[in-house]
Formats: structure tokens, C-alpha cells, sequence
């Protein structure tokens, strides 16, 4: 049984296919990437896997459960995560009670308990010094790292990450490569990760799905995507030269 | 049956009363984003700037009309400029606010210039009738139809055939677009204010004669208007006629029909439910429900 | 810790409102218990709107269930206004929950329509169910509350009474904040993509904040059918509904003093503006414009800029939530 799968997904907005015929597969605890240059139909497909939106065609399973019509909130209880493009916080409430809000969804946790909890995370990503600040007194970088928190907090089998790098300075994405290696050792957890850094994807990737113009043209691993002549010539035409690492 | 077709003609004349309203507000909604609450007393303030040109100056018909529809005017654009210039970029809410207070402002000051007493608000086809096929039709409810539907054509003729009616289009689908190609969005703005606060004179002046003139008048008409958009759907014009004259119809027919008392329930359970079942309205776009 | 600040509030809005009780005179005293009854009613708004986001026009019917649901209990049907009380404030948060269900799919203005729909409707039908309500004549002749002996009906000993509840609603309000079913509150006014996305079943929020809303609301309402000992359709129009919002935002919305500051401020407002004759109305209008377009924060806002202080208590906590997207 795998971790997350996606069958014959069909998505059209219009008369225009976001996804086409896609297939995804994660197995347990395996860390894989979805690339694709801008419009590839990645974040759609994130949608799709989250429950933002409903496909024409296709399922979504996780462990082994239909999930294609579930309700979002239903989908993270189950075991999904996911963080977003830009970041997306509580702003009125404090670093600390951002990560409590995702520490709740483990049934009736004490106060203090979500407490404890939540901090431990925390002190993990690094954040136990603004632990009680206004999340919006944070810089952007710090914030993402807040999101990425309160997602873990939620105890996901399956993180889907949608391009956590966006607007990092370098140090960041140092940083976030490293919290992110940590967490392919956590036992269990599977990624998808959406990212246009390739260093970091080539890195931390054991399998890699590219998309274009919403249909899948590759599958494999780093070394046989870097070689693959249909993902050259998609990133290549898309001035995306630098991709080859 | 005489009976019948007496009550469909006035039910059409209060529904294109509230249509006008309704596509004021609609016009508005769609070129600034706007909920205007203060919609039902932009309606009252053109009866009584009917009832100064008309009753209290004494003008002749065709001068009162059009000063009192110039005064709308006038009020759009001082509108444009004390109310939704300072509060556009605030939140749904504070709008929803402001413009109640400023409905509170506008009855207020009508109070203050005319008083509490009602006036009655003559028509120029004031105690005709005609007769059709035994029923006693009144003029002015036949001509209420006419007029509004002569200003939805002018309406049609400005939005498709005319540049300012392009860009007002324009302006109400993507702001920042209509920027970019150069077109003069704040004034066009200021124009959407004025053609709804026109539009809502035209439907005060019409209506003065068929209700009276009365300060309170404000509040009733702005939730018709509501329902009407509610019910034909929010930002459109077809709509917005489409909504006005059904809830005309339903509240004259309801009244006869069904009950006096409980009539404006009917207008309001069924826009109550097109919200739930079918909150686009009969000719609204779907709605996204995930933000 | 966790107590503390709500023992803060209610200990203060004892004693101020006490030593107001003694300072003021009678018919002042009149316009205090009002500004607390409406208080009571905006803090039960703050829940549905300013933590949740639910913009609702129509908070006045839910005091009018419960100030008619009291009417009718005591009168109609001789109860005590003690067992009265808690019937009608569970009938009404029952209508809530029902009436929620359905309605909070609805976002944004198409939220705000209808339940001004709503209210409309339960104008006309309080205004016509004779049978049941007495019509535009409404209900009279309630009964006061009372303890024994001592009766609740004078302004001062009223006085007690409201600030007891009020105290109460407000401490346990504190609580709700700083619980988890308040930062899920406030989580789907922030970002309900975000909270669906943290497990958060936000339709179950939203209807569980309409109905926190409508419990106090219909406190509201008993306390008003109380103190006035009558009630009338007149009492719980949309008008009052676009009041309590006001209130709400004028005060500081999202927080717990702005709420009581609001309802005390717009209560009074009308009155401090009386020598302005019949143009009172015309200038508080002006004025509360005026306070939305200068003074977006409202009251609380203001204070802290002011004062300078960073929120962090759920008193003055009101940062807005960025305003994105609907």
C-alpha cells in the first residue's frame, strides 16, 4: 500500500487541461518531488491532492483510502499535510499558538499538553526564542518556518511542500535543506516536495515527477531525470539552462 | 380577471421602480466592489428632489424633472467624493458601515429640510386611466413601465455602443487592467456613482406618485432592492430588471393573493433561498465557494 | 495565568460601572443599563465577527428570541423569569445552530443579505403572529426578576444585575480566547484555506461561533425584557443589528473592551448629541463615518497606538487580519 497515490487525474478549468492523465505515487516514508516549469499544472495538482479542488476524472488515495471527494479538513485528520506557496499564517495569533492550532487536531489534548508539544516542535525548527511573538513580527523566512511547524504538528503521514524555498535568502534555504534532510530520518513520513530549486531538489529527492502543460513527461530518479532528454528540452526551451546540476 | 390584470400592471410599475434601484446598485457593486446600504434612500432623495423642483419651486414639468435629476447628479459625484473615496480601502464591514451611516446622514437630512409630515408628489399623467379590457389601468403606472424600459435600452446603448460604457465595463471586470491600458479609472468611478445616483432619481420621481413622499421611504426600497439583485443575480443587469420586477410582482400579487400582512415575507423567504440553493441568482456566475 | 485575565476584566467592569452606578444620575443611570444589556449582546457579536469573521446583520433577532422567548414564557404561560431565562436562551441558540447550518456557506455580503433577510423576516413575522406575540403592541407586563424579596426592577439594583452579567459573559469570553475553540475561532477569520488545511472542520467552527453569538445575544434579551418589562418589534429590528455592528467596530472589533467601549460609546452618543435637536441624528451619522474613516482600529486602536503598547492580551489583542482576499 502506498503512502499517497494519484490515478488518471483529469483537471480542466474551461477549456483549458490543468492536469491531464497524472499519475502520482509516494511509498512510505520516501521523499519525492514534483518539478515542472510555471503553468506545468503543479500546484493544481496540489490542489487536487488536498481537496481545494475536485478533478473531472482520476482518484486520490491515501493509504490506501479514496480520499477524491473528501473534505479538506477530513484529509489532514487522515493524515495529509501541506504547506503553501506563499505562506499562509494565522496573523492574529502568536508563533506558539499557530503550531497549537495544527498540535489540536490529535483529539482531546490538554492545554497544557498542546502546550508542551508544540513547543517541542518548536525548538526544533529553531523558533523557541519568538516563541510568543506576533507571527507577523517575524521576517518572511521565519514565518514559512512557523507554517512548516504547525504542519508537522498535525503528525502527517504525508507532508506536501509547495515551493518552501520561494522567496528565501540563501542562509534559509541552507537552513530549510537541513530541517528537511532531518525530516526524511523522521520514520514514516513521506514528502512531496514542489520546488524550482533544483539543487535542493537533485539533493534531497529519491524520485522525481515532471510535469509540463499539465500531462506527466517524466519519472525517475535524480540521475535519470538530469539525463532525460523530454525534461531537457521542456526547462531547456523554457530558459531554464541552469537546471542541470 | 380585470382585477388580475389591474394588479400584474402595478406590480410591473413598483418592480421597474425597484429594477432601477437595483441597477443602480448593481452598477455600482460591479465598477467599485461597493455593497451601498445607503441604496433605498439615493431613491428617496430623488423624490424629494422632485418634491423641491415640483412642489415647493413650482417649476414646470419638464425643468423640475431635470433639475432634480441634475441635484442627483450632483449628489452622485459629492457621494463619490466624501464617502467612497475615503472609505474604498477599508474592509467589507467598515463599507457596510460607512454607507449605513451616511444612509442615517441622508434621512436625517431630509428630515431636517422637508420634516416628518409626508408630501404628495404629483405626476404629469397624474389621475388618467385607461381602460383595457375592463380593468381601470392609471397612466402613470403604464408609463413607469415605459420609462424604465426606455432608460434599460439607453443603458444597453451606453454600455455596448459607447467608450464610456466600454470602460465601465472594463473598470467593473479588472481595475488594474483598465489601468494599465490608460483608461481614466477614477473617473469613470465617479461616473458609475453619478449614473446610479441618476438612475435612482428617475426611480424616486416615478414612484413619489404612486406611494408618498416620506422621509422613512429609504429603508423598505433598499431591501427590495436586495432581494432583487439577490434574486437575479448579483452584479447582473438582466438581473437586477429581471430581480426588480419579480419582487414587484410577488409583493403586489402576495398582498392580493395570499396576505397583506405577510406579503414582503415572500420576497424575502424566497431571495433567503435562492441564497441557500442558488446564491448566483437566475443570471448571476457561479459562485467560487473555496476562496 | 489562565484565570487572570479574565478576573481583570470582570473585576473592573465591576467597579467602574459601580462607582458610575453611585456618580450618575437617574436617567443616566437608564442609558448605562442599556449600554450594558447592548454590551452584552456586541461581546456575543465579537464571537461570530470579530474572531470568527461572519459578518451577520441580523444579531438582533437573536436578542428578540430571547427577549420574546422570556415575554412569552412568564407571561403567556406564568413561569418564573429564572426558569424562563434559560429555556429561552437554549431555544434560541438551538435556532441558531439550525438556522447556521445552511446559512454559514454563505460568505462575504451574500452573508451580510441574508441574515438582513433574516431579521427583516422575523420583524414581519413578530409584527404579525398576533396570536403569539401580540403584534406591533407587543408583549407587556413581564415580570421583574427577583431574589426573594429583593427585586431587580429599580435602575440601581438593575444596575448590579446587568454588571453581574455582564462581568460573567466577559470573563468567560477572556477564556474562550486564550482556549482552543477561541484560536480556532480567530484561525478561520484569518485564513480559512489555512485552517481547513490544519484539520480545522470550519464549517463546525463557524456555526459553533454563530451559536456562542446567539447564547448571548439572547442574554441580552432576557436582560432587556427585564428591565424593561416589554417588549415590541421595534426592539430588535435590522436597525439595531447595523447598531451592535457598529458598536462592535467602533469599539475595536476583535476585542473584548473595544465591544463594551463601543456599546457604552454609541449608546451615549445620541444623547451627548441632543442639543443638537433634531439634527442629532444627522451629526451622529457624520460621526460615525467619520470614526470608520479615521479611525479604522476604532477605539482600542487608537488607545494603543497611543499608549504604545504591543497586543498581547486578548483585552487590546486586535491586530487585523490582513484583509487579502473576501
Amino acid at each position: 500500500m502506498n503512502a499517497l497515490e494519484a490515478r488518471g487525474i483529469h483537471k480542466r478549468y474551461g477549456g483549458l487541461a490543468a492536469l491531464a492523465d497524472v499519475d502520482l505515487t509516494v511509498k512510505n516514508g520516501q521523499f519525492v518531488a514534483v518539478i515542472g516549469p510555471n503553468g506545468a499544472g503543479k500546484s493544481t495538482l496540489l490542489n487536487v491532492l488536498t481537496g481545494l479542488a475536485m478533478p473531472d476524472e482520476g482518484q486520490v488515495l491515501l493509504a490506501g483510502q479514496a480520499i477524491t471527494r473528501m473534505a479538506t479538513n477530513k484529509r489532514i485528520r487522515a493524515g495529509l499535510g501541506r504547506t503553501f506557496q506563499h505562506g499562509r499564517v494565522f496573523a492574529r495569533l502568536s508563533v506558539l499558538e499557530n503550531v497549537m492550532t495544527g498540535a489540536a487536531i490529535r483529539g482531546r489534548l490538554s492545554e497544557s499538553d498542546l502546550r508542551d508539544f508544540s513547543m517541542e516542535i518548536i525548538e526544533q525548527m529553531g523558533l523557541a526564542d519568538v516563541a510568543h511573538e506576533a507571527i507577523m513580527s517575524l521576517s518572511y523566512g521565519r514565518r514559512r518556518m512557523v507554517e512548516l511547524s504547525r504542519a508537522l504538528a498535525c503528525r502527517p503521514h504525508v507532508l506536501l511542500l509547495d515551493e518552501p524555498a520561494a522567496g528565501l535568502n540563501s542562509g534559509e534555504v541552507d537552513q530549510l535543506i537541513d530541517r528537511l534532510a532531518e525530516l526524511r530520518a523522521v520514520h514514516g513520513l513521506a514528502v512531496v516536495l514542489i520546488e524550482h530549486n533544483m539543487g535542493m531538489v537533485m539533493r534531497l529527492a529519491e524520485r522525481i515527477f515532471v510535469l509540463n502543460f499539465g500531462c506527466k513527461i517524466a519519472e525517475g530518479t535524480p540521475a535519470e531525470i538530469q539525463a532525460d532528454p523530454a525534461v531537457l528540452s521542456a526547462y531547456l526551451g523554457e530558459g531554464y539552462a541552469h537546471a542541470v546540476v | 380577471m380585470a382585477d388580475f390584470v389591474q394588479l400584474i400592471i402595478n406590480g410591473l410599475a413598483i418592480g421597474s421602480v425597484y429594477a432601477l434601484a437595483a441597477i443602480g446598485f448593481v452598477i455600482v457593486y460591479s465598477a467599485t466592489g461597493v455593497v451601498n446600504f445607503a441604496a433605498g434612500q439615493f431613491v428617496m432623495f430623488g423624490t424629494f428632489a422632485g418634491v423641491a423642483t415640483l412642489v415647493n419651486a413650482q417649476l414646470p414639468w419638464p425643468f423640475a424633472y431635470g433639475a432634480a435629476l441634475l441635484i442627483m447628479a450632483l449628489f452622485g459625484a459629492l457621494f463619490f467624493v466624501s464617502v467612497y473615496l475615503p472609505l474604498r480601502r477599508g474592509s467589507i464591514v467598515t463599507i457596510i458601515i460607512g454607507t449605513v451611516a451616511v444612509s442615517i446622514t441622508m434621512q436625517n437630512a431630509a428630515l431636517l429640510s422637508f420634516g416628518s409630515w409626508p408630501f404628495r408628489l404629483p405626476s404629469p399623467v397624474e389621475d388618467s386611466a385607461v381602460s383595457l379590457g375592463g380593468a381601470i389601468i392609471s397612466l402613470h403606472a403604464l408609463a413607469v413601465v415605459a420609462v424604465t424600459a426606455v432608460m434599460v435600452a439607453g443603458l444597453w446603448l451606453l454600455f455596448n455602443r459607447t467608450s464610456v460604457g466600454v470602460g465601465m465595463r472594463a473598470v467593473a471586470q479588472d481595475v488594474q487592467a483598465a489601468r494599465l491600458m490608460g483608461l481614466k479609472v477614477n473617473r469613470l468611478l465617479a461616473f458609475s456613482w453619478i449614473l446610479a445616483a441618476v438612475l435612482a432619481g428617475v426611480a424616486g420621481l416615478m414612484l413619489g406618485p404612486m406611494w408618498f413622499a416620506d422621509v422613512n421611504m429609504g429603508d423598505p426600497i433598499a431591501l427590495k432592492a436586495f432581494a432583487a439583485t439577490i434574486i437575479g443575480g448579483f452584479g447582473s443587469l438582466p438581473g437586477a430588471i429581471v430581480g426588480g420586477l419579480f419582487v414587484g410582482l410577488s409583493e403586489v400579487l402576495g398582498a392580493s393573493y395570499v396576505s397583506s400582512a405577510y406579503k414582503d415575507l415572500i420576497s424575502f423567504g424566497i431571495m433567503i433561498a435562492f441564497l441557500l440553493v442558488r446564491p448566483q441568482g437566475v443570471f448571476g456566475e457561479k459562485i467560487q465557494d473555496r476562496g | 495565568m489562565a484565570m487572570r485575565i479574565p478576573l481583570q476584566i470582570a473585576t473592573a467592569i465591576i467597579v467602574l460601572g459601580g462607582i458610575s452606578g453611585m456618580v450618575l444620575p437617574e436617567y443616566h443611570l437608564r442609558l448605562l443599563n442599556l449600554s450594558l444589556i447592548s454590551a452584552v449582546a456586541v461581546i456575543g457579536l465579537n464571537f461570530a465577527f470579530g474572531y470568527a469573521g461572519l459578518i451577520s446583520l441580523g444579531h438582533a433577532a437573536f436578542v428578540g428570541m430571547g427577549g420574546y422567548g422570556l415575554a412569552i414564557l412568564t407571561t403567556t404561560c406564568g413561569w418564573s423569569p429564572w426558569l424562563a431565562a434559560p429555556v429561552a436562551i437554549a431555544a434560541t441558540a438551538i435556532s441558531a445552530g439550525l438556522i447556521g447550518y445552511p446559512l454559514l456557506r454563505l460568505r462575504g455580503h451574500y452573508l451580510a443579505l441574508a441574515t438582513l433577510g433574516l431579521n427583516v423576516s422575523f420583524y414581519i413575522v413578530t409584527s404579525n403572529w398576533i396570536a403569539m406575540t401580540g403584534g406591533t403592541n407587543g408583549i407587556a407586563r413581564i415580570p421583574g426578576l427577583t431574589l426573594g424579596s429583593f427585586s431587580f426592577s429599580g435602575e440601581h439594583q438593575f444596575l448590579w444585575l446587568a454588571l453581574m452579567v455582564l462581568a460573567l459573559i466577559a470573563a468567560a469570553a477572556a477564556a474562550l480566547h486564550k482556549s482552543r475553540l477561541g484560536r480556532e475561532m480567530i484561525a478561520v477569520r484569518d485564513d480559512e484555506i489555512a485552517s481547513e488545511m490544519t484539520g480545522i472542520d470550519t464549517t463546525r467552527i463557524k456555526i459553533a461561533a454563530f451559536v456562542l453569538s446567539a447564547i448571548c445575544a439572547a442574554v441580552a434579551g432576557c436582560l432587556f425584557a427585564l428591565h424593561m418589562r416589554f417588549v415590541a418589534p421595534e426592539d430588535f429590528t435590522y436597525a439595531h443589528s447595523i447598531t451592535y455592528l457598529a458598536m462592535l467596530i467602533v469599539g475595536g472589533e476583535g476585542t473584548i473592551v473595544g465591544a463594551v467601549l463601543g456599546a457604552v460609546l454609541l449608546t451615549f452618543l445620541p444623547e451627548w448629541l441632543r442639543f443638537l435637536g433634531t439634527a442629532y441624528l444627522f451629526f451622529f451619522g457624520l460621526l460615525v463615518l467619520g470614526i470608520l474613516v479615521f479611525l479604522p482600529t476604532g477605539l482600542v486602536g487608537l488607545g494603543q497606538r497611543l499608549s504604545r503598547r504591543s497586543a498581547k492580551t486578548p483585552l487590546l489583542a486586535s491586530a487585523r487580519a490582513p484583509e487579502a482576499t473576501s
